[in-house]
């Protein structure tokens, strides 16, 4: 089963009246429980198409199912709900909120939901346990690795228990050492507990983590 | 309410910026609470005016001065009870600084005439029989540490009044006022009488106003017109008024003060406003990119709306309680304050209401509310593609 479907995406951009093609008529299905690796050189569209499946941008033309939803269906107050039930995020430069310690961090895609402040903090202490960071949990951004936060990034992310995680260049900041660990967790995170993965990546050794690799190219899949 | 320590924690990341705001709304809804109470006490001074009480002065203005021949033939006018000359001494005590407002006045006629300032008989026996006796308000001598039988010294300030040595008093009598039954009363003036300025300055002063108490308040604007018509043809034509209109006259010789002061306090309230909204705006803009992230978690535009709104509420919510907190303490402090104090001095009820409390705090709200609006609408209409290139 499909977690992922994304057919026939165009996606334009107007840069000052000119219509620049991001995305030329994208078709990528990613199955349940898979994890794929989207590569290609700067530029050539594959943060756009993880933003679409996010639900965070929407293509021009086309259609985008997640988890069984299509997205283009949903108004922005639907589509922020999903988001929240149904995608993890991780970002290239971790998106830590400064002013919380790494349990807020990860509780807060929890204030969405009808848990109680104790049920709350049990399960953002359960997923900070899963990334090796138990002991961290009342420190701040300012006071963890870059390795570190990112693995705060990546409890808060998968929290939720959503139905994909989706990475955006998650160890462009990292130095190797943490940039290993982050692929470890990842593929742990994969192989033990089934989570579907979409990252996207210029590493060809971060790229070999994944199951499937996938090319673009100035907006259209070439491999 | 899930999202209050989120709003918190933001607020103390910043503590300078924070409590810097939170106190410029503050100031402005103490300088809003003072400015309204000033209004409100003039307005209590106007409205609680006697009604049985009318105000002679010259017809041109209330610099010339009229007979003392006038008394006998105003008591003299149908309706007429009583009637007192009151001359404004402006004297000064030591210093400017330490002034307080003083008349010269037919002592035995001006008590009774206003019985509101509540002397012991034997206080007002000992004025009457004292040529250089004064009857001063409980907090003049409070504010002097004067008591019955002391002696001091003042100059005036108008040059008629003025003689080789300053004036000398011995204090007869300390006036109460009962501010339940007259809360616009004042417990600062100091009486003394009429015929020791006449005498001292060599029988050279006239009368300034005359007080006149009639029997039927509903009579006034006959009796007026009768009393103005009777001396419309001498030297010294008059204007006769009630005592409220006359009040209000004097209030508005500098101008429509309450506007003036209405227009200052809108002022400053809208200047709080560009303050707080740009700073509001400086916090909102720094976090752009956290903003995209909770949108990326989530969290629905609204949501965001509603922090930055929450924001910029408790911003308001703490300026508007220090603000009244400063007003409740600090306002009945004014006429202690060197200068300002002296104009204030005069001034009855001098603290503010619980209700003008409840405007101020309401004031801060809708102020802090106004000035987050624009920032939290901005984040509401952002997309997140946008705040995340802002990274």
């Amino acid at each position: 089963m499909a977690t992922v479907e994304v057919r026939d995406v165009r996606k334009v951009y107007l840069r000052d009246s000119q219509e620049l093609v991001v995305l030329d008529g994208i078709s990528i299905v990613v199955a349940e429980g898979d994890f794929v690796a989207l590569m290609g050189p700067s530029g050539s569209g594959e943060t756009t198409l993880l933003n679409l499946i996010a639900g965070i941008d929407r293509p021009t033309a086309g259609t985008v199912t997640v988890a069984g939803t299509e997205l283009s269906r949903l108004g922005e107050g639907d589509l922020a709900r999903w988001r929240s039930r149904n995608v993890g995020f991780i970002f290239q430069f971790y998106n830590l909120i400064p002013v919380l310690t790494a349990l807020e961090q990860v509780e807060l895609p929890l204030l969405l939901t009808s848990l109680s402040r104790r049920e709350r903090r049990e399960r953002a202490a359960t997923a900070l346990k899963l990334v090796g960071l138990s002991d961290r949990l009342g420190h701040y951004p300012r006071q963890l690795s870059g390795g570190q936060e990112q693995r705060v990034a990546i409890a808060r992310a998968i929290v939720t228990d959503p139905a994909v995680l989706l990475a955006d260049e998650p160890t462009g900041d990292l130095d190797a050492r943490s940039a290993a660990e982050t692929l470890e967790l990842l593929g742990t995170l994969h192989r033990e507990f089934r989570k579907t993965i979409v990252m996207v990546t210029h590493d060809p050794r971060a790229a070999e983590k994944a199951r499937v690799q996938r090319h673009l190219e100035k907006g259209v899949l070439v491999g | 309410m899930k999202l209050l320590p989120l709003i918190l924690k933001h607020l103390r990341h910043n503590p300078v910026r924070t409590a810097s705001t939170a106190l410029a709304v503050a100031a402005s809804i103490f300088l809003f609470c003072a400015l309204e109470t000033i209004i409100a006490a003039i307005d209590w001074g106007l409205k609680s005016a006697s009604a049985n009480r009318l105000v002679m002065r010259h017809s041109v203005s209330l610099q010339f001065p009229l007979p003392l021949a006038y008394k006998a033939r105003i008591a003299g006018v149908p309706g007429v009870r009583r009637v007192a000359t009151s001359n404004w001494f402006f004297g000064v005590y030591q210093d400017i600084k330490n002034f307080f407002p003083n008349f010269a006045v037919d002592a035995e006629d001006y008590l009774a005439i206003y019985p509101e300032y509540e002397l012991p008989e034997a206080q007002r026996s000992e004025l009457l029989r004292t040529l250089k006796g004064c009857a001063v308000g409980r907090d003049t001598a409070e504010r002097f540490g004067w008591k019955a039988g002391d002696v001091f010294s003042m100059e005036s300030r108008i040059p008629t009044y003025r003689k080789a040595e300053p004036f000398e008093f011995v204090i007869c009598g300390i006036y109460e006022v009962d501010l339940e039954k007259n809360p616009s009363t004042t417990g600062s003036l100091m009486l003394f009488h009429h015929k020791y300025l006449y005498e001292g300055t060599g029988q050279r002063v006239q009368a300034g106003t005359y007080i006149i108490e009639i029997a039927d308040p509903e009579k006034a604007p006959a009796i007026a017109q009768a009393l103005d018509a009777m001396f419309e043809n001498s030297d010294a034509p008059t204007k006769t008024e009630t005592e409220a209109a006359f009040r209000a006259g004097f209030v508005s010789m500098g101008g429509n003060l309450a506007l003036l002061l209405h227009t200052i306090g809108l002022a400053v309230t809208f200047t709080i406003l560009l303050v707080t909204a740009n700073t509001m705006s400086m916090a909102v803009r720094e976090r752009r990119t956290e903003i995209g992230i909770l949108k990326t978690l989530g969290f629905s535009d609204r949501r965001v709306l509603l922090l930055v709104l929450g924001e910029a509420l408790l911003i308001g919510l703490a300026g508007g309680a220090i603000g009244i907190a400063l007003g409740w303490v600090g306002i009945p402090l004014l006429p202690r304050v060197p200068f300002l104090g002296d104009a204030l001095r005069g001034f009855p009820r001098l603290y503010p209401t619980p209700q003008l409390a409840a405007y101020g705090f309401g004031t801060a709200l809708l102020v802090a509310l106004a000035a987050g609006f624009a920032p939290a609408f901005l984040s509401y209409r952002a997309r997140i593609t946008q705040l995340l290139r802002s990274l």
